[in-house]
C-alpha cells in the first residue's frame, strides 16, 4: 500500500474533512473489556472458592463440635433418666468445665432449662440467667439433629435434652468464636488475594499483547487504507488491492471515488468552458 | 410509721423482683393459684408418689398436694371419691389397680355417683388399663388419661437377647400367683416367632404354700435343660425370696434377667429391664401438666409407658459370671457395682 | 488478517480468550485446592481426636467395671454408628499393649496389623501417623494409670481428596458458566465494534464500486474503525459535494443561459455524469444501517439468563410459599405458577410476535422488559402461591413479548444471511443462558437465598433494557404477511401426520419439559440426601449441555440423511426412557442421567421436529406460508407445556415424587412409541395426499 505525505496535508489539499481523532482504540477497547472479564472471572472464582471453602471447614469445624455436645447431651440424659431433675445435676458442671479444658477455643458450654434459665455453665457468672429466645426456639422440637446458630462474634452448636418421658427438659449449647472459622480460611482468602492479583497481573499483559496482536493490525491496516484513500483523493494514483476481498473492494471504491473525483472535476471543467465560451 | 411499713415491703419486693427479672411486668403478676390435685394412694408414699410430686417442684408448677392412703383397705375408696368431689379439686391421681378401678370406675360399671367422672383423672401402676379401664392406649374414651408401667414381654425378650443370644429361657414360678404364669404364656408367644424356647418348673408346694427351700433344686433342674437364661417374673413369691432363687443361679452359672427391679438392685440377679415407679410417677405427672397447665383434653392425651427403659447392671454378678454386657446396652445401663465405691 | 471474514479474527479472540482465563482461574483453583487440603487436615485430625476420646472414655469406663480389654461385648455395634454419622473416618479399632488388634471394624486387620506390630503408640496424648492411605490417631486407653492399649481412629485420605474434588468440579463449572458470559460479552463486543461496521461499510463499499454514492455509513465510534468509517464516509460526501457544485451550476446554466446548444451540451454532461454515477435523491446521502442479527443476542442472553436463574429453585421456592389454607394441595399449589406462566407465554406470543411486526422489535423488547422486571422484582418479594402465580403471568407476558421481539429482529436482520443462521444465534443465546442461568441462579440462591436471586434477575433485566435502549436504534417497522384465519389452522389438524407429530412428539416433550424438568426435578434431588441447590443447578445444567451438543449433530444428521421423522422418534424414545431409568436400575441417583438424556431427546428431535414440517405439510406451507405452520406448531405444542406441572402434580399424591417422575415418563414413553410407530408410515419426501382429500 502506498503513503503519500501526512495525512493532515493530504485531506487539507483534497477537501476532505479533518480525519478523526482515535480517543479509544480497538485493542484498548478490547483489552479493558477482556481484563474486566478477567478480573469478574478471578473474583468469582476465587470467591466461589473461598465460600465453599468456608462452609465445608466450618461444616467441620461444627460437625465436630456437635459431637462434643452429643457426648454432654448423652450423660446427662443418662441422668435425668435415673429420675434427677435437670437443676439437680451438680456433677453436669464438671463434665462441662472438663469439656472446656480440653480445647482452649471453646469459650463457653452451658446447659439451660426449657425457659431459658442457665443452670449450668462454664462462665460460672452466667448462671442464672436467661439465654436468648432463638435458643428456647431450637430446643423446642426436641430434634435428634445438632442446630446451629450465631451470637455476635460466637458460633453456637447445641442440642435438646429430652427426659426419658420424651419431655425436653432443656438444651446444652457450645460456643465457640467465629473468630476461629475465620482464621482458618483467612489464609486461603489471603493466598487468593495475592494469586488473583498476580495472575490478573500477568494475564492482562498476555491479553493486551495478545489483542495487540490481533486487532492492533485491523487497526493498521484500516488506518492505512485511510491514508490511502486521503492521498489518492489529494493527488491522484491509486490503492493497490491488497490481499484479500476486502481489501480489493476498496481499492476498487479508492478507484471509483477517485474516478468519480476526477470525472466531475472534469465535466465542471468542461460546463465552466461552456459557460465561459459565450 | 406502721401504715407506711407494708407499702415499703412491697416497694423492696418490687425492687428485688425487678432485679432479678430483667421484666418488670412480670414482677407485676401475683403468684398463679396452685393447681389441687387429689392423690389417692394404695399402700402409703412411695417411689412413684415421690416422682409424681417431684416433677412438679422441678418444673415450677405450683400444686397443692391433698395426700390420702388408703392402707390397702378398699372401704376407704368411696370416701375419697365423696371427698374430692367435695373439695372440688382440679384433678384426681390414682394408684394402683384397686384404687383407680374402684375411684374412677372400670368402662362396664362407671357411674356418675359412685366414681369421678367429672373432675379430670390420671392414674398410675394399673396393671392392665386396657379393656378394663380405657378402650384404647391412644385415647381412653373418657375423663381420664395414664401411664402404664410394665415393660412389654417382647421388649424384655429383646433385651436379653441383645445382651447374648439365647435359645432357652428358663422360669421358675410359684404356682399359685397368676402374674408369673401370664409371663410364661406370653413369652412362650413371643418365643414361638422369635425363636426361643420357654422352659420352666413351678416351686414345690408345701401345705398349700409355696416351699422356698426347693427353688435351688429346681434352678438345679433348668441348669441341666441348658438354659442360657433365667428369668425372673414379677412374683411376689419369688421377690420375697429373691436371695435364694440367684444365689442358686449364680452357683449354677446361669445369667439372670429380672423383670423388676428389687432383684438387681438388692440381690444377685445379673441384670433387668424394667420402668422405674419413680419414672412412671413424673411420666403420670408430665400427664397432669398437659391437662391442666396446657388444658389439653384427657381424652386426647394417649396412655402410655416412659419412652426409656431403665436397664440395670449389677456389675460383681457379671463379673463373677464372665458374662460382660455389649458396649452399647453398658453406655446405656446404670450400673451397680459397690465394691468400686460408685453407683455409675 | 482479512476483514471480509471475521469469523476468523472472532475464533481467534476466542482462542485468546480461552488462554487469558482458564489457566489463571486454573492457577488459582490449584492453589486453593492446596490451602484447602493445609486447612482441612488439622481440622480433621481433631475432629478423630474428639471422636477418639470420647470411644475412649467409653471403653475405659467398661474396663472400669473389671471387664478385660480383649473380653469386650459388642464393639462392632458400637463402632458402627459413629463410623456411620462421621464419613470421614475409615476405620475404628481398639489394640492392646502389643498393639494387636483386639476389634476393628472398617477395614481388614491384615492390613492394619504390619502396620501397628512396628509403631510405637507409647507416650502420652494422641498420637499421629500416616498409615497408608490412612491417617492413624491412636488414643491412649488408661487403667488404674497405665496404659493397657488403644483406641485407633483411621482417616481417609481419599475422604479430603474427594471433598477436594467436589470443590474443584465446582470451581470449574462456575468457570465454564463464566467463561460462556465471556464469549457472549466478547461476541457482542467484536461485532459491535468491528464486525458490524465493516460489514456496513461493505455494504457502502460495493454501491460505490458500482458508481452509486447516494449513501454513506452510520457508525460513530472513537476508534479506528469509527475513524475509517469517518475517512470513508468523508471521500463519499466530498464526491457527493462535488457533484452538488456541479449540479448547481448546470441548473444555473440550464435555466439562466440563453444559447440553447450550451444548455444541450450541458444536459448532455449531466446526462454522462449521472449515467456513469448515481447519488442521492434527499440533496445529500443516506445513511445506512446494518442490522446484524447478533446484535440482540447480548440483551437476549441477559434477558434469558435472569430468567433461568430461578430455574433450579422454582418449585422449591413455591413450596416455602405454599400455606395449607389457599384450599389448593401442595402439588397443584407449586404446579400452578409453574404452569400458568407457561399457559401466558403461550397465550401471548403470537399477538407478540405481530405487536412486534408491527411495532418494531427495540420498542416491543422495551415494552416487555416493563412486566418482566415488575414480575421478577414482585416474585421476590411474594408471600403467598397466588401472589407468587400473579407475578409470574406478568413474567411471562415480558417474557413472550421479549422473545418474540428478539425473534422478529432476527428474522429481519438475517434476511441476508440464511434463516438459519439466525435461528441459530436466538437458539445459542437461549441455550448459552440456559446453562449459565441455572448453574449461576443454583449457588446464587444457595449464598443469598431465592429472594435476592429474583430481586438480581430484574437487575439483569434492567441492564438487557439498557443496552437495547443505549446501543440499538430503532429499527424499521416491517408488514408481515396477515395471518391466516383460526379455520386454516383447524385444517391443518386434519393432516394426519401434522397431527400426529403434534400429539405424539411435540407435546409430550414439553411434558416432560416443563413437568419433569421444570417441576419434579428440583422436588426430587432436594429429597436427596446431600445435595444443595448448588449440586441441584448443576446436575440440571446437564439439560442445556446436552442440548447444546447433540443440536448441531441432528440438525446436520436431518439435512443430510433426510431421516427427520425417524430422528423425532428416537429423540422422543430416548426422553421417555431417560424418564424411566429411576426405575429400571432401581436408583434414584441416576436422575442425572435421566436429565442428560431429556436434554439428548430434545437436542435430538427439536430441530428435525421442525425440518419435516415442510415435507409433510407441502400443501398448506404453500397456502398458508410456512413461517405460519411452523408458528401453529410452537403454540400448539405449548399445550404440553401448559398440561406438564398439572400432570406432574396429579401424579405426586398417588405415585409419590419419585412415582410421579416414573408415572410421567410412562406417559411420555407411550406417547413416543405411537409416534414412533406412525412415522414408519410417513414415507419420505413431500405429501400432498392433504390436498387431495379435500
Amino acid at each position: 500500500m502506498e503513503k503519500v505525505g501526512p495525512t493532515s496535508t493530504a485531506a487539507a489539499a483534497s477537501g476532505l474533512p479533518p480525519s478523526r481523532p482515535v480517543r479509544w482504540s480497538l485493542v484498548r477497547k478490547v483489552t479493558l473489556a477482556l481484563v474486566t472479564i478477567l478480573l469478574c472471572t478471578l473474583l468469582v472464582s476465587g470467591f466461589f472458592a473461598y465460600y465453599k471453602f468456608e462452609s465445608v471447614y466450618s461444616s467441620l469445624v461444627q460437625s465436630r463440635y456437635s459431637f462434643v455436645v452429643f457426648t454432654i447431651k448423652k450423660r446427662v440424659e443418662d441422668n435425668l433418666n435415673l429420675g434427677l431433675a435437670l437443676r439437680q445435676l451438680r456433677q453436669v458442671q464438671d463434665v462441662l468445665e472438663r469439656e472446656k479444658t480440653r480445647d482452649p477455643q471453646v469459650i463457653a458450654v452451658e446447659v439451660f432449662d426449657a425457659r431459658g434459665e442457665v443452670l449450668f455453665d462454664t462462665d460460672r457468672g452466667a448462671i442464672g440467667s436467661k439465654v436468648p429466645q432463638d435458643l428456647i426456639e431450637a430446643i423446642r422440637g426436641g430434634s435428634s439433629q445438632a442446630f446451629g446458630t450465631t451470637d455476635e462474634d460466637n458460633l453456637i452448636v447445641g442440642l435438646p435434652l429430652v427426659n426419658n418421658l420424651g419431655k425436653v427438659e432443656g438444651g446444652v449449647v457450645l460456643r465457640y468464636p467465629a473468630v476461629y472459622v475465620n482464621h482458618g480460611v483467612t489464609g486461603l482468602l489471603l493466598h487468593l488475594l495475592k494469586t488473583g492479583a498476580e495472575e490478573l497481573a500477568v494475564f492482562s499483559a498476555l491479553a493486551a499483547l495478545g489483542l495487540y496482536v490481533l486487532f492492533g493490525g485491523v487497526g493498521r491496516k484500516l488506518t492505512g487504507m485511510e491514508h490511502t484513500l486521503n492521498a489518492v483523493m489529494a493527488s491522484g494514483g491509486s490503492a493497490l488491492p491488497g490481499g484479500d476481498g476486502f481489501e480489493t473492494h476498496f481499492a476498487e471504491f479508492v478507484a471509483k471515488s477517485r474516478e468519480a473525483v476526477e470525472h466531475i472535476r472534469d465535466a465542471t471543467e468542461e460546463v465552466g468552458r461552456l459557460d465561459r465560451l459565450q | 410509721m406502721t401504715s407506711r411499713r407494708p407499702l415499703l415491703a412491697a416497694l423492696l419486693i418490687a425492687l428485688t423482683a425487678m432485679a432479678i427479672w430483667p421484666s418488670g411486668a412480670w414482677s407485676a403478676e401475683p403468684k398463679p393459684k396452685p393447681y389441687r390435685i387429689y392423690m389417692a394412694l394404695w399402700r402409703g408414699w412411695e417411689e412413684a408418689a415421690q416422682g409424681f410430686k417431684d416433677y412438679f417442684t422441678n418444673q415450677n408448677i405450683p400444686v397443692e398436694l391433698i395426700i390420702r392412703d388408703a392402707g390397702q383397705d378398699k372401704s376407704k375408696l368411696k370416701d375419697f371419691v365423696a371427698e374430692a368431689k367435695r373439695l372440688e379439686v382440679d384433678l384426681v391421681f390414682t394408684w394402683g389397680t384397686t384404687v383407680s378401678e374402684e375411684m374412677l370406675g372400670r368402662l362396664d360399671t362407671v357411674a356418675a355417683d359412685k366414681h369421678i367422672t367429672e373432675i379430670p383423672a390420671v392414674f398410675a401402676i394399673v396393671s392392665q388399663p386396657l379393656g378394663s379401664m380405657v378402650k384404647d392406649f391412644a385415647s381412653s374414651g373418657r375423663n381420664i388419661t395414664g401411664t402404664t408401667y410394665l415393660v412389654p414381654t417382647e421388649t424384655q425378650a429383646n433385651l436379653i437377647q441383645s445382651y447374648r443370644p439365647f435359645k432357652r429361657l428358663g422360669v421358675v414360678f410359684n404356682p399359685l400367683e397368676r402374674n408369673a404364669q401370664v409371663a410364661i404364656g406370653e413369652f412362650s408367644e413371643v418365643g414361638a416367632k422369635a425363636g426361643f424356647e420357654v422352659i420352666s418348673r413351678s416351686v414345690d408346694l408345701v401345705d398349700g404354700k409355696p416351699n422356698p427351700a426347693s427353688i435351688p433344686a429346681k434352678v438345679a433342674e433348668l441348669k441341666k435343660a441348658k438354659v442360657d437364661f433365667l428369668y425372673i417374673p414379677p412374683d411376689t413369691f419369688l421377690n420375697v425370696n429373691r436371695d435364694i432363687l440367684t444365689g442358686a443361679a449364680l452357683e449354677q452359672g446361669i445369667p439372670t434377667f429380672a423383670a423388676g427391679e428389687n432383684p438387681v438392685l438388692t440381690s444377685k440377679a445379673m441384670f433387668g429391664g424394667v420402668y422405674r415407679y419413680y419414672t412412671v410417677g413424673q411420666l403420670t405427672a408430665y400427664k397432669a401438666e398437659q391437662i391442666l397447665v396446657h388444658k389439653i383434653k384427657p381424652a386426647e392425651i394417649p396412655i402410655d409407658a416412659p419412652k426409656r427403659l431403665s436397664i440395670i447392671i449389677n456389675m460383681p454378678v457379671v463379673r463373677q459370671l464372665g458374662l460382660y454386657p455389649p458396649m452399647k446396652l453398658l453406655g446405656l445401663a446404670e450400673v451397680i457395682d459397690p465394691t468400686e465405691g460408685k453407683g455409675k | 488478517m482479512t476483514l471480509d471474514h471475521t469469523r476468523p479474527l472472532f475464533i481467534r479472540l476466542l482462542l485468546l480468550a480461552f488462554i487469558v482465563l482458564v489457566p489463571p482461574v486454573g492457577l488459582l483453583a490449584h492453589g486453593a485446592l492446596g490451602e484447602f487440603a493445609r486447612g482441612l487436615v488439622p481440622e480433621m485430625d481433631k475432629k478423630a481426636e474428639t471422636v477418639g476420646r470420647d470411644l475412649a472414655s467409653s471403653i475405659e469406663r467398661a474396663i472400669g467395671y473389671g471387664i478385660p480389654l480383649d473380653k469386650l461385648q459388642g464393639m462392632d455395634e458400637f463402632f458402627a454408628p459413629v463410623l456411620a454419622a462421621n464419613r470421614e473416618i475409615r476405620y475404628l479399632a481398639v489394640t492392646d499393649r502389643d498393639n494387636r488388634i483386639l476389634f476393628i471394624n472398617g477395614a481388614m486387620p491384615e492390613l492394619l496389623t504390619p502396620y501397628f506390630s512396628v509403631t510405637d503408640f507409647e507416650g502420652g496424648g494422641s498420637r499421629k501417623s500416616l498409615i497408608g492411605d490412612f491417617v492413624n490417631l491412636a488414643q491412649p486407653l488408661m487403667s488404674k494409670g497405665v496404659v493397657v492399649g488403644h483406641v485407633q481412629v483411621g482417616l481417609d485420605q481419599d475422604y479430603v481428596q474427594s471433598r477436594l474434588m467436589e470443590i474443584a468440579v465446582d470451581i470449574g463449572v462456575m468457570t465454564l458458566c463464566s467463561l460462556l458470559v465471556s464469549v457472549e460479552i466478547l461476541l457482542f463486543i467484536v461485532t459491535f465494534n468491528v464486525i458490524g461496521p465493516i460489514r456496513a461499510v461493505s455494504t457502502v463499499m460495493d454501491r460505490v464500486r458500482r458508481g452509486d454514492f447516494g449513501y454513506t455509513c452510520g457508525v460513530i465510534s472513537d476508534d479506528e474503525v469509527g475513524r475509517f468509517v469517518h475517512g470513508f464516509n468523508g471521500a463519499i460526501r466530498h464526491v457527493d459535494g462535488l457533484f452538488r457544485r456541479l449540479e448547481a451550476y448546470m441548473d444555473e446554466i440550464k435555466t439562466a443561459h440563453f444559447d440553447k446548444t450550451v444548455v444541450g451540451r450541458v444536459m448532455d454532461i449531466e446526462a454522462r455524469v449521472r449515467f456513469l454515477f448515481r447519488f442521492s435523491r434527499t440533496g445529500q446521502p443516506e445513511v445506512i444501517n446494518e442490522h446484524q442479527a447478533t446484535d440482540i443476542r447480548l440483551p437476549l442472553f441477559l434477558f434469558v439468563f435472569a430468567e433461568e436463574m430461578s430455574r433450579s429453585f422454582m418449585p422449591l421456592f413455591i413450596r416455602d410459599l405454599y400455606t395449607p389454607s389457599t384450599g389448593l394441595d401442595q402439588e397443584m399449589a407449586i404446579a400452578l405458577p409453574i404452569a400458568v406462566f407457561m399457559f401466558f407465554i403461550a397465550a401471548v406470543s403470537p399477538s407478540a410476535a405481530m405487536i412486534s411486526a408491527r411495532k418494531g422489535s427495540r420498542r416491543v423488547f422495551l415494552i416487555g422488559l416493563l412486566p418482566a422486571t415488575v414480575g421478577f422484582f414482585m416474585s421476590g418479594l411474594a408471600d403467598n402461591v397466588f401472589d407468587l402465580t400473579l407475578w409470574r403471568s406478568l413474567t411471562a407476558i415480558g417474557y413472550a413479548l421479549v422473545t418474540m421481539a428478539c425473534q422478529s429482529y432476527i428474522a429481519q436482520a438475517a434476511q441476508r444471511e440464511s434463516r438459519a443462521q439466525g435461528l441459530g444465534v436466538y437458539v445459542g443465546a437461549v441455550l448459552t443462558a440456559s446453562i449459565c442461568g441455572t448453574g449461576i441462579g443454583g449457588v446464587l440462591a444457595e449464598r443469598v437465598g431465592y429472594r435476592a436471586t429474583f430481586v438480581l434477575a430484574a437487575a439483569l433485566s434492567v441492564v438487557a433494557g439498557l443496552l437495547i435502549y443505549r446501543l440499538m436504534d430503532a429499527a424499521q417497522p416491517k408488514a408481515e404477511p396477515l395471518s391466516p384465519r383460526k379455520r386454516e389452522f383447524l385444517a391443518l389438524l386434519r393432516n394426519w401426520r401434522f397431527f400426529a407429530l403434534v400429539t405424539f412428539a411435540a407435546i409430550p416433550s414439553k411434558i416432560a419439559l416443563t413437568g419433569f424438568f421444570f417441576f419434579l426435578v428440583p422436588l426430587t434431588l432436594l429429597q436427596t440426601p446431600g445435595y444443595d441447590l448448588g449440586d441441584i443447578a448443576r446436575i440440571m445444567m446437564m439439560y442445556p449441555i446436552s442440548v447444546v451438543l447433540l443440536s448441531p449433530l441432528a440438525a446436520r444428521l436431518a439435512d443430510k440423511m433426510g431421516w427427520k421423522a425417524g430422528l423425532v422418534a428416537v429423540g422422543g424414545l430416548i426422553g421417555g426412557f431417560g424418564l424411566l431409568l429411576p426405575v429400571l436400575s432401581g436408583d434414584f441417583n441416576v436422575l442425572g442421567v435421566s436429565i442428560a438424556l431429556l436434554g439428548v431427546s430434545h437436542g435430538l428431535s427439536a430441530s428435525p421436529q421442525l425440518a419435516i414440517i415442510p415435507d409433510i405439510c407441502w400443501t398448506e406451507c404453500r397456502n398458508m406460508g410456512q413461517t405460519n405452520v411452523l408458528a401453529f406448531l410452537r403454540l400448539a405444542e405449548r399445550v404440553g407445556s401448559v398440561i406438564g406441572p398439572f400432570l406432574a402434580a396429579a401424579f405426586i399424591p398417588i405415585y409419590g415424587i419419585s412415582g410421579a417422575v416414573i408415572a410421567l415418563g410412562a406417559v411420555v414413553l407411550g406417547m413416543s412409541v405411537v409416534f414412533a410407530l406412525l412415522s414408519f408410515a410417513y414415507g419420505s419426501g413431500p405429501h400432498i395426499e392433504a390436498e387431495l382429500a379435500e
